[in-house]
């Protein structure tokens, strides 16, 4: 048990005014002028009294004594006297704040959502906190931030805890949990295994407090190291909450004006919940509908719309619940617009066939090149402007990557040029490489690109890579964050036969492709930010990959091949089977942006979003909902970027005056619409069990001062007022 | 102002009539008066005999004893003269204070007691301090009442002039010994002691009345306030609580026990007198009980 002083600069002025009324008491100039026939004898009293005036004073008089009683108390009060019954052993303490979308539930008592519960407690523990200790606050949802270094100045972490909101997105404690392990548990420089390498900082014990609802995955494959983690749960374990997971509105292929409107509530509270639907198209009623979901059940909602023009639909549930933000839902609708189809193919009747079936033609244009196109200006010039949605390449492949989405037919993607979403950050790593370097890792990925069975070569390029990579960033990156980022080939051509095909996936649906013949193929080095569609027993044969804002996708078989004199042959029954033309259906509408220009994009809060301007960049802008502009990064006049999606609603992008597209920002992540208080947190190789956080609370006791300076003040009054009657 | 009746009430006069003063020492009177002298004298009363010796009166020569013994003896006997009474009135604004005010009942203490005088024939001066006492009159017998009830009338606060400086007037003014009674509050800074001196060199019998009101003995004032001095305006800032009431009533108590200390000391009677007390039992009780008339 220690005493804690906490005087700030006002508590100070607060001191030196009380110090003030009792000096104003004592050499109180105002008094009452009364006529006496002498003063001789008074004037001896005085005398006696000077001599021990003060103590005289406080002893003999009641009501001084009440009122210095009184300014003592007040003065206790002010200096906020308060005892803790646990003192930290640690040094160190690292406080980890929950600031995603679940931490708004407002289930606990009084209406006090989680996250103004959480910073509350922290208060206290901050303020607990002794001047040997120092401190840190970190907040995380989906991406973590330092809001306070360590400091040992606890105004300061008051004051960066003051300013922290929370935030409508979902949650990856990993970044935080790294940042506070970047302190306990410090690497080494460079490589492992250099035994001229010594560790660059001493190991630094902390006590990190988890201040969460535990509304997120697992984090597993984590090791705590020097950290001592305690988990504080914030939230109750009875809940309320129907969430809306999913909401999406397309338009008939067959009739443009329809619109299918799709939506799943979900019961993540502890109670049979029954609530309204209400579906509004630009802020009017359209439809609406009754759920009635047990918990841990959902029920699916379809509507069914006319409209052809730009639209924004809401959807919301009308009752009241613990958390509101999944309440609500947003889906933009744009005016049908037919696809823009380039084929780059010697001939290839599968392709013909398969391209021009009746719903095909609903949808889209289709036009087909040879592959010297590919060489052209046109094709440069078609490069930079993004004029066609879908580039199918059928065994070509393009010097640069064009501004669409492409599907590769038993070919590869082009090495050079190679961006995709997820490796944004290590593209910008790569420049900062010395050219040499540079020239190195380019020159190993060619290798790895163009050798066929090369996988010798593939995996030193990629040490190389790695290695360079590690060295270039202060050998920060993670092993498991290295790795290959482009296509490639991982075998020899052979026959193959079809083991796993990714059904739940967009392009594969209603698919059956487990009869399917293919004579040879090559398996697929992907790059890590794609996902695999159809594996083979030599491995991966269908993909597909994020760039940009587009999406790659690469069949490592031929449909169609050519025999040694020139003569097309089958190398697969795919073409034959009526999952062909649904497949080539899916193809077109899903990364064929056929569905993106019917029905707008759904984000989460706070994700990239990308797009393409069509060359309309004058006067481009992009508004939420609320009207607020957003924060964009242009390219090139071609693409845009955002990250300033944190406020939940449809999205306008203009440009030239002209609504261009929409996209719609919803929540839609069960793990925050779950928001169960959970009670232990799987943290690295450990279970944290939530600990009580009251006892570490601090005990004030300015209450109790400031309730007995009432009781002195009430009892001072009446016996003042006894006296003058 | 008090009217005459109020100084002294009539119903008084009657028992003031049947006193006397208890004067401890007898003192040469210029005229005859109603009290027995240390002086042989004429009255009827036998008092001794002494031997002829030439030049006395031939008239007291006791005949019978020369018959019988053949030797001169004058016979003697007592004489009978008056007496000087002083009443002194302190009339300082100090004596405004306390209800009736302390001037009143000074005044009705001389007034009674001058009247003690005038019935016993003495030569009575009631007088108030300062430039007041100037024109007091002297008086001899009960029918010079009216006069002095007059003069005492008149008699009003005046100026704050020091007890030394009243004393030395009067003692300037009166030269003769007798009886004076000073009636005062004795509140002055400037001390009574060198007051009480002049007159105890004059050889009088001196009997002091400390006049003290009732809110002088038990203040009733509290809290913060600032105490002016009625004469010289002079203040005192003070905080009344209980403690600093007790210390004043300690002090007024050392104080009133320093004057009977210097009373006793020099043969004078100190008599404190509260305002509160009924001048009827206080000149026929307390008075008597305390050895000033009898």
């Amino acid at each position: 048990m220690s005493w804690i002083g906490t005087l700030g600069p006002w508590a100070w002025g607060f001191v030196i005014i009380a110090i003030g009324i009792v000096a104003l008491y004592f050499l109180k100039l105002r008094r009452d002028p009364i006529e006496v026939s002498s003063t001789y004898l008074w004037g001896k009293t005085i005398q006696d009294l000077h001599v021990n005036s003060l103590l005289q004073r406080m002893r003999r008089s009641l009501l001084l004594f009440l009122q210095l009683l009184m300014v003592a108390l007040a003065a206790i009060a002010v200096f906020r006297p308060g005892i803790r019954d646990d003192v930290e052993t640690q040094e160190r303490v690292v406080f980890l704040l929950d600031c995603s979308a679940s931490m708004q539930a407002t289930d606990l008592e009084g209406g006090v959502s989680r996250f103004e519960t959480a910073k509350q407690l922290i208060q206290g523990q901050i303020e607990t906190l002794s001047d040997q200790q120092t401190a840190m606050l970190i907040t995380f949802s989906d991406q973590a931030e330092t809001v306070q270094a360590f400091t040992s100045d606890r105004s300061r972490l008051l004051t960066a805890l003051n300013e922290v909101v929370v935030t409508n997105r979902t949650t990856d404690i990993m970044e935080a949990v790294r940042a506070a392990d970047g302190l306990a548990n410090p690497r080494r420089s460079s490589q492992v295994g250099d035994l001229n390498d010594v560790q660059v900082a001493e190991a630094q014990p902390a006590k990190m407090y988890i201040y969460s609802d535990g509304c997120f995955p697992p984090l597993s494959e984590f090791n705590l190291g020097n950290l001592s983690p305690q988990f504080v749960s914030v939230g109750s374990q009875q809940v309320s909450n129907l969430a809306i997971t999913e909401f999406s509105a397309q338009r008939d292929i067959d009739a443009s004006d329809r619109v299918q409107v799709y939506a799943k509530v979900v019961n993540f509270g502890t109670a049979y919940r029954e609530s309204e639907v209400e579906l509004r198209m630009n802020g009017e009623l359209v439809d609406a509908a009754l759920v009635s979901v047990d918990p841990n059940q959902e029920q699916g909602l379809a509507f069914e719309l006319i409209s052809d023009e730009f639209a924004v639909l809401t959807l919301e549930l009308t009752a009241k619940d613990d958390l509101l933000i999944d309440n609500l839902a947003y889906a933009g609708l744009t005016p049908s617009k037919r696809a823009s189809v380039l084929v780059v193919t010697e001939g290839n009747t599968a392709l013909e066939v398969g391209l021009a079936t009746e719903k095909i033609e609903l949808i889209c244009d289709v036009t087909f090149v040879n592959p010297d196109f590919l060489t052209t200006l046109d094709y440069q010039k078609l490069v930079i402007e993004g004029r066609y949605d879908l580039l199918v390449f059928d065994r070509c492949s393009p010097t640069a990557m064009p501004a669409a989405s492409t599907f590769f037919i038993g070919a590869l993607p082009p090495v050079d040029r190679v961006e995709t979403v997820g490796f944004v950050g290590r593209s910008e790593s790569e420049d900062d490489l010395p050219v040499a370097e540079n020239e190195t890792i380019s020159s190993a990925r060619e290798e790895a690109g163009a050798g066929v069975g090369a996988e010798n070569t593939r995996i030193d390029a990629n040490d190389v890579s790695t290695a360079a990579l590690e060295a270039a960033s202060g050998g920060v990156l993670d092993s498991n964050e290295s790795g290959s980022q482009s296509w490639a080939w991982s075998g020899a051509v052979s026959s193959l036969s079809i083991i796993d095909v990714n059904r739940t996936h967009p392009l594969l649906r209603y698919l059956d492709l487990y009869s399917l013949l293919v004579f040879s193929g090559q398996p697929l080095d992907l790059p890590d930010n794609a996902t695999e569609l159809i594996a083979a027993d030599i491995g991966t044969v269908m993909a597909i990959a994020n760039r940009n804002s587009y999406q790659d996708v690469v069949l490592a078989f031929p449909v169609l091949d050519t025999d040694e004199a020139g003569e097309a042959v089958a190398n697969t029954n795919w073409y034959a089977e009526r999952s062909w033309p649904v497949f080539l259906f899916n193809l077109v509408r899903t990364i064929g942006n056929a569905s993106e220009s019917t029905a707008a994009l759904s984000y989460r809060p706070g994700d990239l979003v990308r797009g393409t301007l069509a060359g309309l960049a004058e006067g481009f802008m992009v508004r939420s909902m609320s009207g607020r502009k957003v924060d964009v990064t242009l390219h090139d006049q071609v693409r845009y970027e955002t990250l300033d999606t944190e406020e939940l609603g449809c999205y306008d992008v203009t440009g030239e005056g002209e609504l261009l597209e929409r996209f719609a920002v919803n929540l839609f992540h069960r793990p925050e619409s779950a928001i169960q208080a959970k009670v232990e947190l799987e943290l690295g190789y450990e279970n944290i069990q939530a600990g009580n956080v009251e006892l570490l609370v601090r005990r004030e006791y300015w209450r109790l001062a400031l309730l007995v300076l009432l009781i002195v003040l009430v009892a001072e009054w009446w016996i003042y007022n006894r006296r003058m009657v | 102002m008090e009217s005459t009746e109020t100084i002294l009430p009539p119903s008084l006069l009657a028992k003031l009539e049947r006193l006397e003063f208890a004067s401890r020492k007898i003192f040469r009177g210029q005229l005859k008066g109603e009290r027995r002298s240390r002086r042989r004298g004429q009255s009827v009363e036998f008092d001794d005999f002494r031997t002829y010796v030439p030049g006395d009166d031939l008239r007291l020569i006791d005949w019978n004893l020369y018959a019988r013994l053949d030797q001169l003896f004058l016979k003697l006997f007592q004489e009978e003269e008056d007496r000087h009474f002083y009443a002194i009135i302190d009339a300082s604004q100090s004596m405004g204070f306390g209800d009736p005010t302390k001037l009143f009942v000074a005044k009705q203490l001389a007034a009674s007691l001058g009247y003690v005088g005038l019935c016993r024939a003495d030569r009575v001066c009631v007088q108030a301090m300062g430039q007041q006492g100037r024109k007091a009159p002297v008086l001899r017998n009960r029918s010079s009442l009216w006069r002095m009830l007059q003069y005492l009338e008149e008699v009003s606060l005046g100026q704050n002039e020091s007890l030394a400086a009243s004393i030395r007037d009067f003692s300037n003014r009166h030269t003769g010994s007798g009886i004076v009674v000073l009636i005062s509050d004795l509140l002055d800074k400037e001390g009574f002691e060198s007051a009480l001196r002049m007159l105890v060199n004059r050889r009088m019998d001196i009997y002091v009345m400390h006049l003290l009101s009732a809110e002088e003995r038990a203040p009733e004032i509290r809290g913060d306030c600032r105490l002016i001095d009625c004469e010289d305006q002079d203040f005192a800032d003070i905080t009344l609580n209980q403690y600093a009431i007790d210390k004043y009533l300690s002090n007024l108590s050392s104080f009133t026990e320093s004057i009977k200390s210097f009373c006793a000391r020099r043969s004078i009677v100190y008599v404190p007198v509260s305002t509160d007390m009924p001048i009827d039992e206080m000149v026929t009780t307390y008075l008597q009980m305390r050895g000033v008339v009898r």
